[in-house]
């Protein structure tokens, strides 16, 4: 299980909430605000967040929307007192993995925190993968990416030779100079891993 | 000479001729004379009338119908056309022409022309200016005079009075008659009867049967009628038995020794000279009520007066009247035109006072009223009136018809009004019912929240405490899902309560001009009640908003303002829009009394208020609507040293600064796209 977070402007309520969580076996940090949550906090890396919407100063959807303009992979669910509807599609719009009323059911939110964790992780491992592939592009020269996009394209080497104009040779030669570099074996294992890490 | 005195001619002319020409029958000639004199009133009464036309010229100007009056004016205005005296050229040709002298005859023109004609040939033959002789009647009298067609007149002193007045007719010469000493004393009048009848005052005359010749004759009716007006006595209507019979006079004492009338009204000597004639003896008649003048050798029942009179017009040649004059003058008692004419000499003007005063009785005596006349006198001015009456009328019409429309309109209006009232009394309603709605839902809400927090601490920590319980814990665990339900029962029930409560946001475009000046109109009996006009500095905004949650706000705002200014000597609210380039920003100030450091602090605190029957509610209910529209509100007082760098630097000058009471601040977010 990865990090989890609470904030809440209500200490009686943030510390109940806390014991609940503890109860169940996790070890959540909590903020009475968004300020010191978004100091303290290393968005980059994986985790849960539980969100009050009322608060003072910086509210739950604001403070959402800024964790989300950092594409942090942190999974975010919301909490309000009083939900209205528009209040929950605002939320999801914005990216909140769902929308609760308090107080939450232990048992429901566990469910719904085992699933955050999972996105974020995931939504982590992507983020990485898809840096690690944007390395290997940045790795290749533009002659190696047209040659890339060509042959993702489905051409033939001697048509991609003719387009740029250079020897069949050449072509082969930058050809197995991308596979080296995006580190695959084959065609198809470089069209997977662009079409999965495409943003 | 003067305008007025041609003016008064004319009239008199004008009306007549009119009269006479339309009236030449006998039987109303006899009473000619009196009617002069009664003209003599009637042209009084013009003056009157004249006023009265002025009067009645303001009257109708008063009804904005000076054009009536201006009319009338031309209709009935006498024409003041100052007819050209051609006086001068008449000393040249003193003998060229012949003058006429008219002579005053009642019956008999022949004895009249035989009495006077041989005076006025001597004076021809005297002084070469050629006179002709007019015998005429009174009527025709006043109609020559009037058409000024005459050059002398003799005749009695009454007429000659009459004319005097009337006619600027210059007295020349008095007549000195036979066996009288005095010329004022000459004529007067004998009430004659039989010597067995024997009255005591002049209204003993009302039963008898009495005779006169005629209504003109001076010494034969004039003089005693007058007598018997100063006595309070009518003499045409109280003398029931009284009849004219005509001339010669001696004919009246025949009416008497007949036993056909009882009394008969002659001139002063009729009697005297009958019984020196021999055709009476003395004793059988009688003077009634008999008045002893020295040196009047005759018995009068009456005072006596100057006889007859040579008079000249106005237009007549002074240079002819001198030479006529001193003719005259010179005619002894023994000669022959004395004799014929029967007089003694001629004289200078007596005193003519005494015939004023008769005539003036004279005057006043209501005279016999000819209505025929008087109805074709008041031919104008009954049209006048009649065009007054119509375009009076017309007026009537036109007011009639305006009062119609006006009271349509009025009740068109009043009609409006009840409705623009009502209208207004319905949106009151319906904004106390939506204050009570919001008040309920934000304590409901307030209450909710209050409770939502303490449940969701318990719910989390009994739940957090089952987490830790053992699995063979099983009672405790029991008990501790009971307070979950429990929590989650309580929750429900809020929950439920809310959502009763709740009104759900209707977000329109709306401007805030419109909205703030309908808000003004719905508090405007509390604004009267204060004698309070509030400063508007307003312009169209459009901005996002649900109408009756910011109406509530405007309302609170201001109530609460009108509270503060309670006991405010002089109350003054200001209100304004403006806005950055964000925001739209409503100011709302007082001069109330203000809040304390504390108060202020506290001010948008729920259950938070200084009123002694408030809920403390209204400004949390303004600010969770303000915040609820994205917008914030904040409050100062006036009286802080910063309240400048409060206000929006958007605000113009004219917004006054009050040097007391509470500024309120609300900034709405203009781009509405975030609802909370």
């Amino acid at each position: 299980m990865c990090n989890l977070y609470l904030v809440d402007d209500d200490q009686d309520v943030l510390d109940s909430l806390k014991w609940m969580l503890e109860g169940m076996g996790y070890a959540p940090q909590t903020f009475t605000n968004a300020s010191s949550f978004l100091t303290q906090v290393d968005l980059h890396l994986p985790g849960v967040a539980i969100l009050d919407i009322q608060m003072p100063g910086v509210d739950g959807i604001e403070l959402l929307q800024r964790v989300k303009q950092q594409e942090s992979p942190l999974s975010v669910i919301m909490l309000t007192g009083h939900g209205t509807i528009s209040m929950a599609v605002q939320a999801l719009q914005h990216g909140a993995i769902d929308f609760l009323e308090k107080p939450a059911d232990g048992d429901k939110l566990q469910a719904l925190m085992k699933k955050a964790s999972l996105m974020s992780l995931d939504a982590y491992q992507h983020k990485e993968k898809a840096s690690s592939v944007a390395q290997r592009i940045a790795s290749l020269t533009p002659r190696e990416q047209q040659v890339m996009h060509a042959v993702l394209a489905g051409k033939l080497n001697k048509v991609i030779a003719a387009e740029l104009n250079i020897a069949q040779r050449t072509i082969e030669l930058h050809r197995q100079k991308v596979m080296q570099k995006m580190q695959v074996n084959n065609v198809a294992e470089l069209a997977y891993l662009m079409a999965i890490t495409k943003p | 000479m003067t305008s007025i005195c041609d003016r008064q001619r004319a009239i008199a002319r004008k009306s007549d001729s009119r009269y006479w020409y339309q009236h030449p029958n006998e039987a109303a000639a006899k009473l000619s004379a009196l009617k002069y004199l009664k003209r003599a009133q009637l042209l009084r009464l013009r003056h009157i009338r004249h006023l009265w036309k002025v009067s009645i010229q303001l009257f109708t100007s008063l009804f904005r119908g000076l054009f009536i009056g201006l009319f009338v004016a031309l209709v009935a205005s006498p024409v003041p056309s100052a007819l050209a005296n051609s006086d001068s050229n008449q000393a040249a040709t003193l003998t060229s022409r012949s003058y006429t002298v008219g002579a005053l005859a009642f019956a008999a023109p022949e004895i009249v022309y035989q009495r006077w004609a041989p005076t006025l040939a001597r004076v021809t033959k005297e002084t070469g200016i050629a006179l002709e002789l007019v015998p005429l009647r009174p009527d025709e009298l006043v109609e020559r005079v009037s058409n000024n067609s005459l050059d002398f007149i003799i005749g009695n002193a009454l007429i000659t009075v009459a004319f005097k007045k009337d006619y600027g007719v210059s007295h020349l010469l008095t007549l000195v008659p036979l066996n009288h000493a005095n010329p004022e004393q000459a004529v007067g009048t004998a009430l004659i009867s039989r010597s067995s009848l024997e009255i005591n005052a002049l209204s003993d005359l009302e039963g008898l049967r009495v005779v006169s010749s005629d209504p003109n004759a001076f010494g034969g009716f004039q003089i005693i009628a007058g007598e018997m007006i100063t006595a309070g006595i009518d003499p045409l209507n109280d003398l029931r038995q009284l009849e004219f019979v005509g001339f010669p006079q001696e004919k009246l004492l025949d009416f008497l020794r007949e036993d056909r009338a009882d009394v008969a009204i002659l001139p002063s000597c009729v009697l005297e000279s009958a019984i020196a004639q021999g055709k009476l003896t003395r004793g059988e008649l009688h003077v009634l009520l008999p008045q002893f003048q020295p040196g009047f050798s005759c018995q009068a029942s009456s005072s006596l007066y100057p006889g007859y009179a040579f008079s000249k017009l106005g237009k007549t040649d002074h240079d002819v009247a001198r030479h006529i004059v001193r003719a005259l003058l010179d005619i002894e008692s023994q000669d022959q035109q004395a004799i014929l004419g029967r007089y003694h000499t001629w004289s200078v003007p007596v005193d003519d006072s005494q015939v004023f005063t008769l005539l003036q009785q004279l005057d006043r005596w209501p005279f016999v009223t000819n209505w025929q006349r008087l109805a074709e006198d008041a031919i104008p001015w009954a049209l006048v009136i009649a065009i007054i009456l119509a375009l009076g009328y017309l007026h009537h019409l036109r007011v009639k018809r305006l009062v119609k429309k006006r009271t349509q309109a009025l009740s068109d209006e009043m009609t409006q009004h009840k409705d623009t009232q009502k209208r207004l009394f319905e949106q009151q309603q319906q904004f106390y019912r939506a204050q009570r709605v919001l008040l309920t839902g934000e304590m409901a809400s307030g209450i909710a929240h209050e409770l939502n927090q303490p449940l969701a601490g318990i719910r989390y920590l009994a739940q957090g405490s089952i987490y830790r319980l053992l699995a063979q814990q099983t009672d405790l665990q029991h008990a501790l899902s009971k307070i979950l339900q429990q929590v989650d029962r309580a929750q429900n029930t809020i929950k439920r309560f809310r959502q009763f409560c709740q009104q759900p946001s209707v977000y329109q475009d709306c401007d805030l001009k419109e909205l703030i000046q309908d808000t003004l109109n719905l508090m405007q009996p509390d604004f009267k009640r204060m004698d309070l006009n509030p400063k508007q500095f307003l312009w169209p905004l459009t901005v996002t908003l649900d109408i009756s949650l910011m109406q509530q706000v405007f309302v609170n705002l201001i109530r609460n303002a009108l509270d503060a200014m309670d006991e405010t000597n002089d109350p003054q609210l200001a209100i304004a829009i403006t806005n950055d380039s964000e925001n739209a920003v409503i100011v709302v100030s007082d001069s109330g009394i203000g809040l304390s450091e504390q108060a202020l602090e506290r001010l948008f605190f729920p259950f938070e208020t200084s009123k002694a029957n408030g809920l403390g509610l209204g400004m949390v209910v303004c600010k969770r609507i303000v915040e609820e529209h994205g917008g914030k509100i904040r409050a100062f007082n006036n009286r802080e040293a910063s309240r400048t760098q409060h206000l929006p630097k958007e605000l113009g000058n004219e917004f006054p600064r009050f040097a007391t009471g509470l500024t309120l601040v609300i900034t709405l977010p203009l781009k509405e796209n975030v609802h909370v």
